[in-house]
Parts: C-alpha cells; sequence; structure tokens
C-alpha cells in the first residue's frame, strides 16, 4: 500500500560515522550530509537540546 | 551511422530505417570536446540541437555562488537538448563531463520533421519525455534513497541505458567519471561517496574503479537502489535482453 505523500516525523535515528576527518550522517530517509566535527558537534548538542524540549512538549511524558 | 544509438530499444518510438536516414542527414557538424567543456549556456540562443555520440555530458545548473548542481547525465544516443528547439533556450547549462563527440542537428531541420513527418515527430516528443521522466527518478533518488541507494540507484540506471546503447554487456561498462562526478551526481561529498563505494565493494554489489564499473549482481544492486527501470519505458526484446544479462 501507498505511504502518505507527506513527510512523516522519522522514527528511526540517522547514523553518524567519522570518515577521514569529517563526520557523515547518513539517514534517515534520504539525508546524506557530511561535515565538520564542530558542525557536527554543534549538531548534536542541537539535536540534544531540541530532543529535550519537544519531549516537554509532549504531554504526560517524562524527560530523560 | 551517427544516430544509431538514438531511442534504441524504446517501446513504441524506435526510428524506421528512413527516419534514421532523415535525422542522419540533419546532422551539420560532428565534433569532439574535451572533458569539462562547456557546450551551451543558460539562457544562450539555440539554433542547433546536441546528439551525443560518445562519451558523457551533463546538464547543470549554477547557484549564486557559480557551485554547480548537475541536473541531468547523459550517455551515448540522447538527443541532450532537442527540447532546445521549442524551447529556443535552455534554462541549464550542458557541459562535457569525459571527452565526447557530438553531433549537432539543426532547429529547422526539427522544423521540417515536425511539419511534414508527424510519426517521426512523435518520436522525437518521446525523447523529450523520456528525459523528464528520468529526471523524475531523479528527484526520487535524491529526495528519497540514503547514500548507497542512491549511488546504486545511478549505476543501475546507467547501465540498463548502456545496455540499450550497446556499451554495457548488463553487468560491465566503461563509465569514465571520477568519484568526484559521482558525487556530484548524488548529492555526496568526496568522502561520502569514497564510503559508499567501499561498502558497495565490501557487500560485492559493485566494484567502481577507474574508468571500469562491475556490478557482480545486478538484481542485487537494483534491490539496494530501490532501481526499477520501468520509467526507461524498454520494449520487451530489449528488457530481455536486459534480464537474461542479470
Amino acid at each position: 500500500m501507498t505511504q502518505p505523500a507527506v513527510p512523516q516525523p522519522q522514527s528511526q535515528p540517522g547514523v553518524a560515522v567519522a570518515e577521514e576527518g569529517l563526520v557523515i550522517l547518513d539517514g534517515p530517509a534520504g539525508i546524506a550530509v557530511t561535515m565538520t566535527p564542530d558542525a557536527a558537534a554543534r549538531t548534536g548538542q542541537s539535536l540534544l537540546d531540541a530532543s529535550a524540549a519537544a519531549r516537554e512538549q509532549t504531554p504526560g511524558s517524562a524527560s530523560t | 551511422m551517427f544516430i544509431d544509438r538514438f531511442l534504441r530499444g524504446r517501446r513504441g518510438a524506435q526510428l524506421d530505417e528512413a527516419e534514421r536516414a532523415r535525422l542522419e542527414a540533419a546532422i551539420t557538424e560532428v565534433r569532439t570536446f574535451e572533458p569539462r567543456a562547456r557546450l551551451v549556456r543558460a539562457g544562450e540562443r539555440l539554433t542547433h540541437s546536441t546528439l551525443l555520440i560518445e562519451g558523457f555530458l551533463c546538464r547543470f545548473i549554477d547557484d549564486r555562488r557559480g557551485l554547480r548542481q548537475l541536473v541531468a547525465f547523459h550517455v551515448p544516443g540522447d538527443f541532450v537538448d532537442l527540447h532546445g528547439y521549442p524551447l529556443q533556450t535552455l534554462d541549464h547549462g550542458i557541459a562535457t563531463l569525459t571527452a565526447a563527440t557530438i553531433a549537432s542537428v539543426p532547429h529547422e531541420a526539427l522544423a521540417a520533421i515536425e511539419r511534414d513527418a508527424p510519426e517521426m515527430a512523435r518520436k522525437l516528443w518521446f525523447a523529450t519525455l523520456l528525459d523528464a521522466a528520468i529526471h523524475r527518478a531523479w528527484l526520487f533518488r535524491l529526495g528519497r534513497l540514503d547514500a548507497v541507494g542512491r549511488v546504486a540507484h545511478f549505476l543501475c540506471e546507467t547501465n540498463a541505458r548502456l545496455v540499450l546503447a550497446g556499451l554495457s554487456d548488463g553487468k560491465r561498462f566503461a563509465l569514465g567519471l571520477t568519484q568526484n562526478d559521482l558525487a556530484e551526481i548524488c548529492g555526496l561529498t568526496n568522502v561520502h561517496v569514497n564510503r559508499v563505494v567501499r561498502a558497495l565493494r565490501e557487500e560485492h554489489l559493485c566494484l567502481f574503479r577507474a574508468s571500469l564499473v562491475e556490478i557482480p549482481d545486478p538484481q542485487r544492486l537494483a534491490a539496494r537502489g530501490q532501481f526499477d527501470p520501468a520509467y526507461l519505458y524498454i520494449d520487451e526484446r530489449a528488457a530481455q535482453a536486459l534480464a537474461s544479462s542479470e
């Protein structure tokens, strides 16, 4: 069956690896980016911060 | 003949002998270009369309900083800017990726075909629609697939197109592209493409080295890249030839 055409939130995480002094993020769903270590670290921190804030926005969910 | 590969193996659109002769006779010039040569600039007024005889070309759009985004890849037999006849100018540039030989067909010859050979004109129209189908697959590849999938999809598509052109046996073909080209085509960095090429090799899906591509198991590579050749509109006979090579 065809899945909804509107992009849905990803429940699968992307996978990051280090390669030749850079960070490669592959997935989810078509994401494929290469970042400097500094950009990757700042992106990672931003993701953690946003993740914590998003959990706070979900009624009844405890922060982890 | 220079136009032998044009629309070869395409469903309901192959040129008959008289049509081939007419198109061949319409060619006014055959030229060879070095790799990385710009053939057409975006916005330039066009009087000819370009048929690719040998080598590989790309279509591209530059961003404000002059950085290039590839938007199409062409193999021998493609009528690269047939759409330049009705449009008169292109919204993108055309350049060689490898050394390439091209034939020029004046727009006035295409106008004559449109005027007095409607069935042949329909086949030329088919060629531009095929381009559009390949563009849709390009969007799907970049928008939906992961890095390995993008490269796998592109190599499967290229293999199928080269089988039709008689330039691949279905498992092995010459592709004078660098990993940098592959990176541009698949919207990846060089480092990422390097990693993908290694992963494909380690999974025995594909060997990409120098100018040669080897695909030990085309079906597995197609599955990895979610590649379905339906959008290439291959006729039954050519499809069987493609399938038997897998």
